[in-house]
């Protein structure tokens, strides 16, 4: 029996290994080709020349200097950079766990109620809307002579005060966002049996309990999926930056901080090398998300 | 019956229920705050100009249709309609270009890896050599340069595989076998059934090209300035007038709302379907 069973692996090995040697087409393969053709040469040609441009000195006009990995050495020693990287993350620990408390919170109140479609619908919208016309609605709501302030009388220091314009971008972030994150954990919730949970109320389990102890935890993979998604909100989110605070210091995030050095300072080469960077850093935390999802699919 | 949220019972100082009732009004509070942006957003357009500057309370009622009239003199409806036929070709293309790379990806081609690394560059880092591109192409300042680098969207490519994963694959066999060539079925067997994966899709695209700032600047800003370029030229010059930026942003915010609300059901359902895998 043993034996047998050890002969079938074989087989199924020796399967696995003949049909990955030459890779198999299927039918209408071709149909790949336009798009693979177009990506090639708008997505990847230009991402080549980025790593090209990041070993030069180069200002965008004349011919760049070649600096082998003086411009990644740089980095090391880069005071700004430092500082945007810490930025970031102080505007990333106040981001997700307000992002993500506030998904799950209302994504578990509209479940199967009236208020579903309009709350998922309305909550999306913000997110579709330009960012400029967004900026221009939030800059007269929270400016010094804005309604905000007219109508209660509190200024809101975003000029002086450090903390008052990392939190207007954070509360923007969220305002764009927080949509999505709802129509995520609203698949997860429905992705939940419902037999589970009868019988969870069947043996006497509390609404309480059955939301702590049930719904919570099977909502796990979104809730890590999320997690992700907002950390590149984080890495990405420059152009409320630029139109709300005007990139004031304590709101310089890496991507402004970026285009600050590619399109303020004219330093291309820099810029491009500190691209290379953030893409690193976002293929990492997507490469994780990959490891993280599927692990919790495995579970 | 609604697992989560079961009916309640109908006892009336009951505290689960009315802990119920504090966290529904706590959720519909948060709600209501993130819609006051959008909502300012359609209110100040119509503020009348005259009561920004009297500094008056801004929740006065006044009604005007000022800022509207004063808009037409701002050069808005040539981008808009540069906007409207660009962003509208480039929903085309990608539709017409993802559906068969969605098709060959579904049936197999082990190709799916380009399209997920693709999805995860972030389009910002692309702009100088995208730049230098369109310029060797002789492109630059081409209406051509806004819809060209956008004819597939790995974003648009990966949507629709993720729908057709749930399509049951027989389909295809049977029309093989009944003698329908591979593009027969990509556009009159599989499109057809992914009438509202492609709706959504296209609003997402939509909506994207739309709202693109940096870019259509950079390469087209002086010859065809789209929406988004003609208002952000408009903030810096008339910073301070915001009737005049409401009644802007809200017209060229109009087309994304409209076609989200008639599009509606099928994006949310689209989002969360392409969540599950």
């Amino acid at each position: 029996m043993a034996l047998d069973g050890e002969k079938d692996i074989d087989h199924i090995r020796l399967e696995r290994r003949r049909s990955s040697a030459w890779v198999r087409w299927p039918a209408g393969w071709w149909g790949l080709l336009p798009s693979v053709f177009s990506l090639l040469i708008f997505i990847g040609y230009p991402l080549l020349q980025v790593i090209g441009f990041s070993v030069l000195d180069w200002g965008g006009i004349a011919v760049g200097k070649f600096v082998g990995v003086g411009n990644y050495h740089d980095m090391l020693s880069d005071s700004d950079l430092r500082e945007s990287l810490f930025t970031t993350l102080k505007f990333a620990v106040l981001t997700l766990p307000l992002y993500v408390l506030l998904s799950v919170f209302i994504a578990l109140e509209i479940e199967g109620t009236r208020f579903e479609r309009p709350v998922k619908a309305l909550m999306f919208l913000p997110g579709l809307i330009t960012v400029a016309a967004s900026a221009v609605s939030w800059y007269t709501l929270f400016s010094d002579y804005g309604v905000f302030t007219a109508l209660t009388g509190i200024v809101w220091k975003w000029g002086s005060e450090p903390w008052a314009a990392l939190f207007l971008i954070v509360a923007f972030t969220l305002w764009q966002h927080l949509g999505y994150g709802i129509l995520v954990f609203s698949a997860g919730l429905k992705s939940i049996p419902s037999e589970v949970l009868e019988a969870a109320r069947v043996d006497g389990a509390s609404e309480g309990q059955i939301k702590g102890k049930i719904i919570l935890p099977l909502l796990r993979p979104s809730l890590v999926f999320l997690g992700v998604v907002g950390s590149l909100f984080a890495l990405q989110s420059y152009t409320a930056v630029f139109l709300l605070t005007k990139g004031s210091q304590q709101t310089r995030v890496l991507g402004y901080y970026l285009y600050k050095v590619a399109f303020e300072d004219y330093r291309f080469g820099y810029g491009a090398a500190l691209s290379v960077f953030v893409l690193l850093l976002a293929f990492s935390i997507a490469a994780l998300q990959g490891r993280f999802l599927s692990r919790g699919s495995a579970a | 019956m609604n697992p989560i949220n079961p009916p309640k019972s109908s006892n009336p100082v009951n505290p689960v229920k009315l802990a119920n009732f504090i966290r529904k009004c706590v959720m519909l509070l948060v709600v209501a705050l993130f819609m006051i942006p959008l909502i300012w957003l359609a209110y100040s357009a119509f503020i009348a100009p005259d009561a920004i500057l009297a500094n008056k309370n801004p929740l006065t009622p006044s009604w005007s249709w000022a800022n509207f009239i004063a808009l037409k003199d701002e050069n808005l409806f040539k981008p808009l309609e540069t906007s409207l036929i660009a962003s509208s070709l480039v929903v085309f293309f990608q539709l017409l270009l993802a559906l068969p790379a969605a098709y060959a990806l579904r049936a197999g081609t082990p190709l799916l890896a380009v399209f997920l690394f693709a999805l995860s560059v972030p389009a910002e880092l692309l702009l100088i050599p995208l730049y230098g591109l369109l310029q060797s192409l002789h492109l630059l300042g081409s209406p051509l340069a806004l819809v060209v680098p956008f004819l597939s969207s790995p974003f648009t490519v990966f949507l629709l595989y993720q729908a057709m994963v749930k399509l049951p694959w027989a389909y295809t066999e049977a029309a093989r076998i009944d003698g329908a060539s591979e593009l027969r079925i990509i556009y009159g067997i599989i499109g057809p059934l992914l009438r509202p994966e492609m709706a959504a899709a296209g609003v997402i695209a939509f909506a994207g090209h739309w709202n693109l700032v940096l870019f259509p600047k950079v390469v087209a800003g002086d010859t065809y300035p789209t929406v988004q370029v003609a208002l952000a030229e408009l903030i810096s010059k008339a910073g301070n007038n915001w009737g005049l930026l409401g009644a802007a942003a809200l017209v060229t915010s109009l087309p994304i709302v409209v076609l989200f609300f008639a599009f509606e059901k099928q994006v949310v359902k689209t989002f969360e379907g392409g969540v599950k895998g």
